[in-house]
């Protein structure tokens, strides 16, 4: 009678990737980096338990930073620029009609278990997604078939050209290959990865990692490692300048600017791929109206609720995709002005004062902290903001019943242009909790999902965010910086924007 | 006293099952949806009506409650949503963390409450009750997630004498087990301790001004033997209850404490299953905070009545 179900928790947004144009084939890079003979144990504090560790199933951000370094994916976003790269896809190409994605698979790949990797396993993952509808079936949608056909060939049919399907399919770990035929119960707890450490035990405290010594790429060094859960800042940071930890991402961000003076440790900090914003409830007056709504725009200092809500540690942005970006559109119609937006109210013929409850969620303590500094902001155009902090069970009932006048969140871990606009924006899209609708925004949108040609989707994409950000459908506040922290002397490891945190070429100090 | 005993625990089976459902109910009417926090703001109907029917909660709640009893009173409290583990496993991961935690935090307590109470109820309005009284009523209002860092920044940070945070094992490497626990320990030890200190102390002075004890001293008994056989021990009555309160409160876990020392006790797995509405880890979590406040509540009565054998009538 029993169930085996699994849900998982949190999950703000997974992650997508962005690739190379339609028609590139890629060689395969030699990605391994000489190692030493250095050896020796590797202690990460991360700042929570992972919920599981079934990659198609867990959402959550902690077990992904575990199951970064245990499994592979057909391609992976290239550290800096998160161009997409190969992995356990040697190269990859599409038909002229952008229908068929034709991809060679490396053939000298071994499971955790031993057995070897082929196209039977792609296939098997894949569909295990699509036919048991996972939280990431939503990346397969153009996909109509996955096929094997050789052992070191597979074939995907989309029903139209999908530029962004290199980043749904190698964005993050959730769209990682397991064994065909694998126990499926089992993986919660254990892992049959191809990656450069093997899942060896779990604990309400600590997961324990060894170094796989049949790994396709260049082993690790080290002997194996260890992710230990400290949730609280100040013993994360104390953990690591004391030496019983050796990397932290649970720095606190108000201690971003001493750590950087502070030669105990080695402060790594870099533009993320995320992006916060403030959405209003197009169903509902008077945020109906688009004056309204640009008038709140104008009225906001996004500079000040970025210093509030994250220190040194972000950037504000107009647009949702951050200047290191190819996609990047510079785009920042707005300056702050409290005359201005009361004249836009006025000429909305809305009488002052209008009240806006305005819903955050302790879960991101963040958005708490920016509801203060925006209420502040719109008191003098006589918005009177009434913060509602919610927990995020809560919030994101009223999310999906529409139960709100505006609410602050974050986008995680976007790669393509596809994931920064298209659900948040299209009509009817399926994260467009807010009721944006325009005619113009969707046909660019449609266009832009299908263009080939990078440059030309770059375009549409920019034509797209332009509208999006005059029509305030999002009000978009600023991009965060990934901040870590490592003991001085470590090497081979790189801080990304997408925060994926790989330890395969990292070398303690001698 | 068997039959004391025997009364009292089917007392509390009745309780329990009142509990089972009370519980259920408010987990399933608090508000949250576990599938769609399971979804996070990534949102697809289709795959939200799977995950729902998969979980069993498309089902009415009276069926789903008989299913959960049913396979409680067996032992089997079900798979997590969250983690695709058995409750039961979920729970006993984190038993001996949280034992460990609770009795040394107890001991850590009675080792300052029962000295300085008795001392400070000896000599009433003295200074050494002046200084158990602001002592006390200190460890009483200092937040225990600000005591916590602070001993963490001075005793692992600068001193280094004990681990930032962590759990080791006992089964594993005793030395580092008890290292590990002395920080989370003389944290809530310290309110535990303020607490009873102001019990030990009134209780004393209560059974120092009873006529037993003045009729002892008027036969000439010695002081240390008025105090060890006339007042301590009644006085221990009411201490014995308070104790068993405080127990029974460590023992369902201390989750700021928890937090702050990466302690991965049961108040860590409670808060976990609220904020992903995990609904099975609730309801077991929840069943078996009763299930412990009930059997220390039925030690603490069969302990009076040796205490005080009037009670076993």
């Amino acid at each position: 009678m029993r169930r085996r179900t699994v849900l998982s928790s949190l999950a703000a947004t997974p992650i997508v990737a962005a690739g190379c144009s339609t028609g590139d084939g890629v060689d395969t890079g030699d990605t391994g980096q000489g190692g030493g003979e250095g050896g020796g144990e590797f202690v990460a504090a991360i700042s929570a338990q992972p919920d599981q560790f079934d990659p198609h199933k867990t959402t959550a951000y902690a077990s992904f930073q575990v199951l970064e370094n245990v499994y592979d994916t057909l391609v992976v976003p290239g550290a800096e620029d998160q161009v997409m790269q190969p992995s356990l896809a040697t190269d990859w190409t599409t038909s002229e009609d952008g229908l068929t994605w034709t991809f060679t698979l490396r053939d000298d790949v071994t499971f955790h278990d031993g057995s070897t990797f082929d196209a039977d396993d792609v296939v098997f993952s894949y569909d295990r997604i699509i036919d048991q509808q996972l939280s990431n079936a939503y990346r397969f949608a153009t996909v109509t078939d996955v096929r094997a056909q050789d052992p070191r060939t597979v074939v995907i049919t989309v029903s139209e050209p999908t530029p962004a399907l290199l980043a749904q399919i190698g964005g993050f770990k959730g769209m990682a290959i397991l064994p065909s035929g694998v126990d499926e119960a089992s993986l919660t707890t254990q892992a049959v990865g191809t990656g450069p450490f093997r899942l060896e035990s779990t604990s309400a405290s600590e997961v324990s990692l060894s170094r796989f010594d049949d790994y396709w790429g260049e082993a690790s060094t080290l002997d194996g490692m260890t992710f230990r859960f400290l949730t609280e800042p100040a013993a994360a940071m104390t953990a690591l300048t004391s030496g019983q930890v050796q990397w932290t991402d649970n720095v606190p961000t108000q201690d971003v600017s001493d750590l950087a003076e502070d030669d105990q440790v080695e402060l790594g900090q870099v533009a993320s791929v995320d992006y916060w914003y403030l959405a209003m409830n197009h169903a509902k007056a008077p945020f109906d109206n688009r004056d309204v709504r640009r008038a709140i725009a104008t009225a906001v200092d996004r500079s000040a609720v970025t210093e509030a809500a994250r220190f040194d540690a972000a950037r504000p942005n107009q647009t949702a995709i951050p200047e290191d970006s190819y996609w990047h559109h510079d785009y920042a119609p707005f300056s702050t002005d409290v005359d201005e937006a009361k004249r836009l109210l006025e000429g909305a013929g809305v009488t002052t004062p209008i009240t806006m409850g305005l819903m955050v969620t302790s879960e991101y303590p963040e958005t708490v902290t920016a509801a203060q500094v925006l209420a502040s902001q719109l008191e003098p155009l006589g918005v009177q903001v009434e913060i509602q902090t919610e927990d995020f069970a809560t919030w994101l009932d009223r999310q999906g019943r529409g139960d709100f006048d505006a609410f602050m969140l974050g986008w995680l871990g976007n790669i393509d242009p596809f994931d920064y606009y298209d659900g948040q924006h299209r009509t009817g899209g399926s994260n467009n909790f807010h009721g944006y609708s325009s005619p113009v925004t969707d046909d660019l949108l449609n266009r832009a999902a299908v263009a080939t040609d990078r440059e030309e989707r770059k375009d549409l994409y920019d034509q797209a965010a332009e509208q999006i950000v005059d029509d305030v459908s999002y009000l978009y506040l600023y991009n965060p910086d990934v901040v870590q922290a490592w003991t001085p002397g470590l090497t081979g490891y790189t801080i990304r924007p997408d925060k994926a945190v790989n330890f395969e070429e990292v070398e303690l100090p001698s | 006293m068997t039959a004391l005993a025997l009364r009292r625990a089917l007392q509390s089976v009745v309780v329990l099952l009142g509990v089972s459902v009370v519980v259920f109910a408010l987990v399933h009417l608090v508000d949250g949806d576990p599938v769609r926090l399971a979804l996070g703001t990534r949102f697809d109907q289709e795959t939200y009506e799977a995950l729902r029917e998969r979980a069993g909660l498309d089902q009415p709640l009276v069926v789903q409650y008989l299913q959960w009893i049913s396979s409680a009173v067996t032992g089997d409290l079900g798979v997590s949503f969250r983690s695709g583990e058995p409750v039961t496993a979920l729970i006993l991961e984190r038993l001996p963390a949280t034992l460990s935690l609770a009795g040394a935090s107890i001991l850590v307590a009675l080792l300052i409450a029962v000295p300085l109470g008795t001392a400070s109820a000896l000599r009433p309005r003295s200074v050494v009750d002046a200084a158990g009284t602001v002592l006390s009523q200190i460890g009483i209002s200092v937040p225990e997630f600000w005591m916590g860092i602070m001993l963490i920044l001075l005793f692992a940070g600068t001193l280094g004498w004990f681990p930032a945070g962590g759990y080791v094992p006992l089964s594993e490497d005793p030395l580092q087990w008890a290292r590990s626990l002395v920080l989370p320990a003389v944290t809530t030890g310290l309110v535990s301790g303020s607490v009873l200190t102001r019990f030990t102390r009134s209780s004393v002075l209560e059974a120092l001004g009873a006529e037993h004890v003045r009729t002892a001293r008027a036969k000439g008994l010695g002081a240390r033997a008025v105090l060890n056989w006339h007042v301590l021990r009644n006085a221990l009555l009411p201490l014995v209850t308070v104790t068993g309160v405080q127990l029974a409160y460590l023992l369902s876990g201390v989750v700021v404490v928890e937090i702050v020392f990466a302690w991965p006790g049961l108040g860590q797995l409670a808060l976990q299953a609220v904020q992903a509405r995990d609904y099975p880890v609730l309801q077991g979590a929840v069943l078996l905070f009763a299930f412990v406040f009930l059997l220390v509540n039925l030690v603490v009565d069969l302990l009076y009545s040796k205490l005080d054998p009037r009670i076993s009538a």
